[in-house]
């Protein structure tokens, strides 16, 4: 497969070249992730290639308000990195029995997962960010699930993550 | 303004931050507040075995398992059913929506707080699966008295809002929120966002509206707003008027950020369709889905009505 890498500062290499334009075409492309990548450098692809924004109605917003942040030190203590994950579950009871497969981001801490959506954005910018496994789980067993190798295009990765972060994330208030 | 209100809940941790919110509202309105849990649908007719609706397992409803039932949900909410002066726990066996919808209108609550999810882990998925709780959305679509649902820890007691954001397209439901928002933020003293989104996407994907169209727009839909609501509001000035152009549900989140929210209150559909054969819209599904603070949706004029506005 095709494969393609995404730079910490945000550019694409195909084949060890650089990828000035047109980064459509590499959308179906296999995805790796230098080392370092964030979620920082997640956004710094946008800067790099403005078109890439358009895929998501939310993606303006989540720019917006990734420019919003500080520059450095968005971390968070309560994870130990983001991990962006594909799962295919057989789904049994209520209903028809049905397959889906959907990818999800999520934070790490040792081998809990959490989900994102209650974390604010300037808290996770900075956090270690891995491609994680392919999660198999039948019929709502979430104790025996298999885990395989898989591989991410670059359109599920910016989809996926895109829909985690059109989540609003939890206020900073909180009284009750 | 609550006199009675109506926690419907799975008792499972998906409505933790609706409980939360419900038995806040009964202390700070000195409301009564019916706790209902459904428990399961009958097998059959005068069955007196019933498919849990969460575990699918099939259970005998007789007296000592209903009780177990009530022990478990006092068990849950041991914390705020501390402090709790006026709350009745309840377990009825039916189609969960239905038992609801039929709880409320015996009742005559005057809202219905809901959790957005019915199962923990449609949390995961959401993106493939029916969006909101199924429950949730029968009941949204039904009910003659206001539904909130709450997705995610609520920030500010009640009676400490500060923003409320109301969204409209113009509509006959939408003109019910507006009275009860109206109603709700002269009550508690909060501003009252009045907001519209000018859908640019609707049914013409690429086709670019042009600057000029977009402005006309905007300020035929202010003008609409000052006709149509702040005439109403009897000289009530907490208030703001914006509208904004894009995808309605994008620009309301966006807004309600903006504004640091506190509620948002939206009619049940966007469109000018009979409430009984509407279904849950779209716009308020996804601003359900994913906002920060809790949202009332209003679709019947029947709680609203009495607003001494």
């Amino acid at each position: 497969m095709n494969t393609i890498t995404l730079r910490t500062d945000g550019c694409i290499t195909a084949n060890g070249k650089l990828v000035e334009s047109d980064p459509l075409m590499f959308l179906g492309h296999k995805i790796e992730l230098e080392e370092g990548y964030t979620l920082r450098s997640f956004f710094r692809l946008f800067e790099k290639y403005a078109i890439l924004a358009k895929l998501n109605v939310f993606l303006p917003d989540c720019i917006e308000q990734y420019r919003a942040c500080s520059q450095s030190q968005c971390i968070s203590d309560d994870i130990d990195h983001l991990e962006f994950n594909k799962t295919v579950e057989m789904i049994g009871f209520p209903g028809e029995p049905r397959l889906e497969i959907y990818n999800a981001l999520c934070g790490v801490r040792e081998k809990e997962t959490f989900e994102v959506r209650s974390f604010r954005l300037e808290s996770l910018l900075d956090m270690p960010f891995q491609l994680g496994m392919l999660k198999h789980i039948i019929f709502g067993d979430k104790v025996d699930v298999f885990e395989f190798e898989t591989v991410f295009s670059l359109f599920e990765f910016i989809d996926g993550i895109v829909w985690e972060l059109s989540f609003q994330g939890t206020p900073k208030e909180c009284a009750i | 303004m609550f006199k009675k209100l109506l926690f419907a809940t799975t008792a499972s941790p998906t409505c933790d931050n609706a409980a939360k919110v419900a038995f806040d509202l009964e202390l700070k309105w000195d409301a009564k507040l019916f706790i209902l849990h459904v428990l399961g649908v009958p097998t059959r007719g005068y069955s007196p075995f019933v498919t849990d609706t969460r575990t699918g397992e099939t259970e005998e409803a007789d007296p000592d398992y209903i009780d177990w039932v009530i022990e478990e949900m006092k068990n849950t909410y041991s914390e705020l059913l501390k402090d709790s002066e006026n709350s009745v726990l309840e377990t009825i066996v039916g189609a969960p929506h239905r038992e609801i919808l039929r709880k409320a209108r015996k009742e005559n609550v005057d809202m219905i707080i809901m959790g957005a999810h019915t199962r923990q882990e449609d949390i995961g998925a959401t993106r493939y699966r029916a969006i909101a709780g199924s429950t949730m959305q029968k009941v949204a679509k039904a009910a003659r008295c206001p539904v909130v649902i709450i997705a995610r820890p609520c920030t500010t007691c009640w009676k400490l809002f500060s923003n409320i954001v109301i969204g409209t397209d113009f509509s006959k439901p939408a003109e019910h929120a507006f009275r009860w928002a109206y109603k709700l933020a002269k009550t508690v003293g909060a501003k009252l966002h009045i907001f519209h989104a000018f859908d640019i996407s609707s049914g013409n994907y690429g086709q670019a509206h042009g600057q000029n169209e977009i402005e006309v727009k905007i300020g035929a839909a202010r003008k609409k707003i000052e006709k149509q609501y702040i005439a109403k509001m009897r000289g009530y000035d907490n208030y703001s008027i914006e509208i904004w152009e894009g995808i309605p549900y994008v620009e309301i989140l966006k807004f309600a950020r903006e504004k640091q929210a506190d509620l948002i209150v939206m009619a049940h559909h966007t469109r000018d369709i009979d409430p009984e054969l509407a279904l849950l819209g779209s716009t308020v599904e996804q601003v359900v889905l994913r906002s920060s603070c809790p949202v009332a949706s209003v679709n019947h004029p029947d709680k609203v009505a009495e607003a001494d506005i």
